[in-house]
């Protein structure tokens, strides 16, 4: 495949966060290529199939039917192929377990859904221009959430 | 004390009836023995003068011979013989009366030896002459000779007897000089007796009326002991029993019966009976507890279930404790009492308690995650309404950017409102964890997180040194934030707020509501110049949704304060708030010096 995308999933049940996610990208302008999954067990399938392309950062809703968040995250971190992926957690929640949990179980970064489309955009084009290697080995449990 | 003591022990009786015993022992047998002395000395004095008497008799028969064989020589008539020949009987006779009556005399008895010499010769020479005579050989000479030894004799016998005689009246003086002394001490001895066991029955019986009139008061105090403890024990629904350990009988008060379902004293009591009463699945735990009794001399308290006569089961609770009583017999005694409506209201509460933490527990539960789904419509309204405004707003009617306008700032107080009741709740939730905290830390991150409204609002908030406490960091921060924030949202148009945060040490005596279990307590006062409020609401900003100004007015939940308030609950410290109206308000908060 084309190399040149920036190669970004979204694994959300909601309709709705997902027309606001791929719109957003889509009015960024940036070189990427999105592709969403309605729940985890999807999002699982894509990655476990041989011929799918990884992507580079991976969004991930917490609260989702079949398979959540946590167990795709966990699931993801267990598996060597797939443990390299850069995953943002993407929720509605800021709950303190919810952050704490997926720092420890290996996320890279937390965003809290914003309620402003020009937030979202700017926080998308953000996240996706991050330097992950950089941010990792300084990523600690204050800068796992993303503030604006 | 000690003396007094050993006065009222029932050995000093006891020793005090042996004394007695003893003396009356003593003086009775000196009594005793003088008596005997008495009764001898007087058979003594009769003795003698039966000797008397009886040497007086031995005379006069050897007398009556001579008379006799006078009278034969002088008439020749045989029958004045008769006297003569019945002389030497009466005199063998008569002499050994009184070798018996002298018998213990030595020296009468060698007397006596000496007379009977005498007596034979005086007889063998009244024999010779009467031989002479009866011959027809008289000689004058001869018998002149024998007249003389006879009359000699006769002299000596008389000698003898009255020296024997004088020799008894010396031994009866001397007697008789016993006798008399005897006699002296006997009636004093006597009446010394009588005198001492006189003294001695008083005593004794004094002792023993004041014993008995002890007794009798112990008696009385013990019955109405004993009737006050029947009475307790029906009123607190308990009995007791008893068991003597050297005998091993149980004892059971009437109540305890009562207790059981059964007539007072209605079976013997035993440790078997009252196991039969037990319920069938606490026997074994009861037996159990029950069965080191004897060694361990000690039963802790323990609750079982007995079955009662009636059928009815009830909860007991018992206990027993080794008592030493006066007879030095080791006794067990116990208490067991009726505690079913206490189980009953306890197995209530019990419940009760898990009901209301399952309640609160839900509640909790629910508060969140209501509000925490509630986030999310709202958040794709003000999202959409975002896109909307972004994209099409200059397309919009002026009403219709009129309808947008408002329902952009629905949506935000609605997102304020979802935003408090989560911290709400959040207060509310259980884990509280105390952390040794510098509050000052705390207030410069809480000044950090309101940088914006503080910038905008040219607002000074400061504070003097504020202590390091054991508090629950994000809470104590939540504090600071909403009270800050509180001020700078009810501060005046014109005026730029000044914000005053100042913390000092004070004891419980400094104000009346403070309870007295924590001596010390910081009182931290936050004072702002805004635009403060009537002090008869000062209670009432607490609760929860209160307000005190139209939302159009000023933007707020209702919620903010009450969560303060619980914020400090939860650190078992308080919060006040002063105001006067358009001149500020002070909150005050006191928290407990750990």
């Amino acid at each position: 495949m084309n190399t040149d995308f920036i190669n970004i999933c979204l694994a959300d049940d909601d309709e709705d966060d997902r027309l606001f996610f791929t719109d957003a990208f889509d009015e960024l302008k940036m070189n990427t290529k999105v592709s969403t999954f309605n729940d985890g067990v999807e999002l699982m399938n894509y990655l476990n199939n041989e011929d799918s392309v990884l992507p580079s950062v991976l969004f991930l809703d917490l609260n989702m039917p079949k398979k959540n968040g946590v167990e795709c995250l966990l699931e993801i971190k267990k598996n060597e192929k797939l443990n390299g992926i850069a995953i943002a957690i993407y929720s509605t929640s800021s709950s303190e377990e919810h952050i704490e949990e997926t720092f420890i179980n290996g996320a890279n970064i937390y965003i809290k859904k914003p309620n402003d489309f020009e937030e979202l955009k700017k926080i998308l084009s953000e996240v996706v221009t991050i330097n992950w290697q950089y941010h990792t080995s300084g990523l600690n449990k204050d800068n796992f959430l993303m503030r604006m | 004390m000690k003396y007094t003591q050993l006065h009222k022990s029932p050995v000093f009786l006891k020793i005090m009836f042996v004394i007695s015993v003893a003396i009356i022992f003593f003086i009775g047998g000196i009594t005793f023995k003088h008596i005997t002395v008495l009764k001898k000395s007087s058979a003594f004095v009769s003795n003698s003068y039966e000797v008397n008497a009886e040497l007086e008799r031995l005379i006069s028969y050897i007398k009556d011979a001579e008379t006799g064989q006078r009278g034969y020589i002088l008439s020749n008539d045989k029958s004045f013989l008769e006297p003569y020949y019945n002389s030497r009987v009466l005199v063998r006779k008569s002499y050994e009366r009184v070798s018996k009556l002298t018998s213990n005399s030595r020296t009468q008895q060698s007397n006596l030896k000496k007379l009977l010499y005498f007596i034979n010769k005086k007889q063998n020479y009244l024999s010779k002459s009467l031989y002479m005579i009866e011959q027809g050989k008289f000689e004058k000479n001869t018998f002149k000779n024998y007249s003389i030894i006879g009359k000699q004799t006769m002299d000596s016998i008389r000698f003898k007897v009255e020296d024997m005689m004088k020799t008894q009246q010396m031994l009866l003086k001397s007697r008789q000089h016993d006798y008399k002394s005897t006699m002296n001490y006997t009636p004093l001895l006597i009446y010394l007796t009588l005198i001492v066991t006189l003294i001695l029955i008083t005593v004794a019986f004094i002792k023993m009326n004041n014993n008995l009139v002890l007794l009798k008061n112990t008696i009385n105090t013990l019955s109405v002991a004993n009737e006050a403890n029947n009475l307790a024990e029906i009123v607190s629904r308990s009995g007791s029993w008893q068991l003597n350990l050297e005998t091993e009988t149980y004892t059971f008060s009437d109540n305890e019966y009562r207790l059981l379902g059964c007539e007072p004293q209605s079976f013997e009591a035993s440790l078997e009976s009252f196991l039969n009463f037990i319920h069938p699945e606490d026997l074994e735990f009861v037996v159990q507890k029950t069965k080191n009794i004897l060694t361990e001399n000690d039963l802790a308290p323990f609750t079982f279930r007995i079955i009662r006569k009636d059928g009815e089961i009830r909860y007991f609770r018992a206990l027993g404790r080794m008592v030493s009583i006066a007879s030095g017999d080791k006794t067990l005694i116990g208490t067991t009492s009726d505690v079913t409506e206490e189980v009953y209201a306890q197995n209530l509460m019990e419940e009760r308690n898990r009901e209301l933490e399952i309640n609160n527990k839900e509640l909790t539960a629910f508060n969140y995650i209501a509000s925490h789904d509630l986030q999310e419509p709202l958040r794709k309204i003000e999202t959409f309404l975002s896109r909307l405004i972004s994209k099409d707003y200059n397309n919009l009617s002026k009403s219709g950017q009129q309808s947008v306008s408002s329902i952009q700032s629905s949506a935000n107080r609605m997102r304020n409102l979802i935003h408090d009741l989560l911290q709400f709740s959040r207060t509310n939730k259980g884990e509280k964890v105390f952390e040794e905290t510098d509050l000052n830390v705390l207030f410069e991150n809480a000044k950090q997180e309101l940088n914006q409204i503080i910038e905008d609002k040219k607002a000074i908030v400061e504070s003097d040194e504020l202590p390091i406490l054991k508090v629950i960091p994000f809470q104590i921060q939540q504090l600071f934030i909403n009270l800050i924030s509180n001020s700078l949202k009810y501060s005046k148009v014109e005026i730029a707020p000044i914000i005053k945060i100042n913390t000092r040490i004070i004891t419980h005596n400094d104000e009346e509501f403070l309870p007295n279990h924590n001596s010390k307590y910081y009182k931290i006062t936050i004072e702002d110049n805004g635009i403060g409020f009537d002090q008869q609401y000062a209670k009432k900003i607490f609760i929860l949704f209160n307000r005190l100004h139209n939302k159009n007015e000023y933007e707020g939940t209702g919620i903010g304060l009450a969560i303060c308030k619980k914020i400090v609950e939860n650190h078992k410290g308080f919060i006040l708030a002063n105001g006067t109206h358009n001149e500020g308000a002070t909150f005050i908060i006191y928290l407990p010096v750990s």
